[in-house]
């Protein structure tokens, strides 16, 4: 199978991770002003997942750190470099396993659902894939930090510039 | 000429070779990096979700009350008086003895009795009347007690439920007197002082106490176990312990 181009890759994550910023944040509003996010299709799942004692870590609201991971992989996307990549995938991992450990608690401990809490885990799987994808594929493939700010060669084949 | 042409050529090949070889030994490691990451992530999550899901099966957590608001919106609206749960002039009456720290009587309040509140206690058909039946250990004393006293308090329902959805082992050691005031907290009772001093009086020991020999005496000998009494019923019947929401409806039913 044909790996995207690394440009298009660095296109998506952006995407993605704004989107994700989006999310967190609406998430930390809402639950800032004393209120908890709005379910779209009614319903108090958000409520409760907000007011369970899981919504928060030393009193901090676990949308902040999904806020600063989904910001770190937004400036990832920036940047071409193999401690970049490797520095991103590490992010979106962690992401990715806390949005595991956070579903598996809506699901079995608070037993209820927040769609806006789904909607962050399907983004941060979403990064997961591409990070992995963008490591996989390109990994090794330019200089160290800052060889290049920018890849001149926005479509190239992976792999296929040491002529 | 031509021989150092070649050995120019050789050697830019040999550069080349190289610098293609140390970057596929630097892919090479962080590929390996990435692996080593991702095996490390998957054992994290695992052990956490595997810690996580022990913990909370323990329950008895004065710091980490579960389940507040839902507790709230199940009882709320609800006349209480005492440890009775509904209008005091509804026609029939529904009696449980339990102990809080029954894991069946947990069961019961979490999954059985929420449609008879829900339905017949709400609409003013039927009430609930706890009262204790303390046979599993002596944790289960202050835990009752403590519910008479919020009962006293008209948040003895709410108590009895929150106690239940954050019960932790059987004579485990966690009914606290911390454990007791977070719970009464939870559960809305306003004058903490009051009740702290009302679940150590002996009237209310006495009364816990009373309740037990009374089940005794109807013949009980687990909890929870129910009676009824209806217009229609034959005097205090005894119910044991019903299976499902449905047969509760039904002995209702019966007896109005």
């Amino acid at each position: 199978m044909r790996i995207p181009s690394e440009a298009n890759l660095r296109r998506a994550i952006a995407f993605i991770a704004a989107l994700g910023v989006g999310v967190a944040t609406y998430i930390t509003i809402a639950d800032s002003g004393g209120g908890s996010p709005t379910c779209l299709a009614g319903g108090h799942g958000c409520q409760t997942v907000a007011e369970s004692s899981y919504s928060h870590i030393a009193g901090v609201n676990i949308a902040i750190f999904g806020i600063a991971g989904y910001l770190l992989l937004l400036a990832s996307a920036f940047f071409v470099s193999d401690y970049v990549r490797l520095g991103a995938f590490a992010v979106a991992l962690g992401g990715f396993g806390f949005s595991i450990y956070l579903t598996y608690l809506e699901i079995f401990k608070i037993e209820a659902i927040c769609q806006w809490c789904v909607a962050s885990a399907v983004l941060m799987t979403i990064q997961f894939l591409l990070n992995a994808t963008r490591l996989v594929g390109y990994a090794g493939t330019d200089g160290d930090a800052g060889n290049g700010a920018d890849d001149r060669e926005p479509d190239r084949e992976p792999e296929a510039s040491t002529a | 000429m031509s021989n150092k042409k070649e050995r120019e050529k050789r050697r830019e090949e040999r550069l080349a070779e190289e610098a293609k070889a140390s970057s596929g030994d630097r892919r090479t490691r962080l590929l390996q990096i990435g692996a080593g990451a991702v095996f490390v992530a998957i054992i994290v999550v695992v052990v956490v979700i595997v810690i996580a899901g022990s913990s909370s099966d323990s329950g008895g957590d004065a710091e980490n009350l579960q389940e507040v608001s839902q507790v709230d919106s199940l009882v709320q609206g609800i006349p209480q008086t005492k440890l009775v749960l509904g209008d005091t002039k509804a026609p029939v009456e529904l009696i449980e003895y339990g102990d809080l720290q029954c894991p069946v009587c947990k069961a019961y309040s979490e999954e059985i009795l929420p449609p008879i509140v829900e339905k017949q206690v709400k609409e003013g058909k039927a009430k609930i009347i706890f009262r204790n039946f303390l046979i599993i250990g002596p944790e289960s004393l202050p835990a009752g007690a403590a519910a008479i006293a919020a009962g006293n308090q008209g948040r003895g329902w709410n108590f009895l439920e929150l106690f239940y959805r954050n019960q932790g082992k059987e004579n485990g050691g966690y009914v606290t007197d911390d454990f007791i005031e977070a719970v009464a907290k939870g559960a809305g009772v306003k004058d903490i002082a009051k009740f702290n001093q009302e679940r150590t009086s002996k009237a209310v020991e006495e009364e816990a106490n009373r309740t037990t020999e009374q089940a005794e005496t109807l013949g009980f000998g687990g909890t929870p176990s129910f009676a009824i009494k209806g217009p229609n019923s034959n005097g205090l019947e005894l119910l044991g312990t019903p299976e499902s929401s449905g047969e509760l409806e039904e002995e209702i039913e019966k007896v109005s």
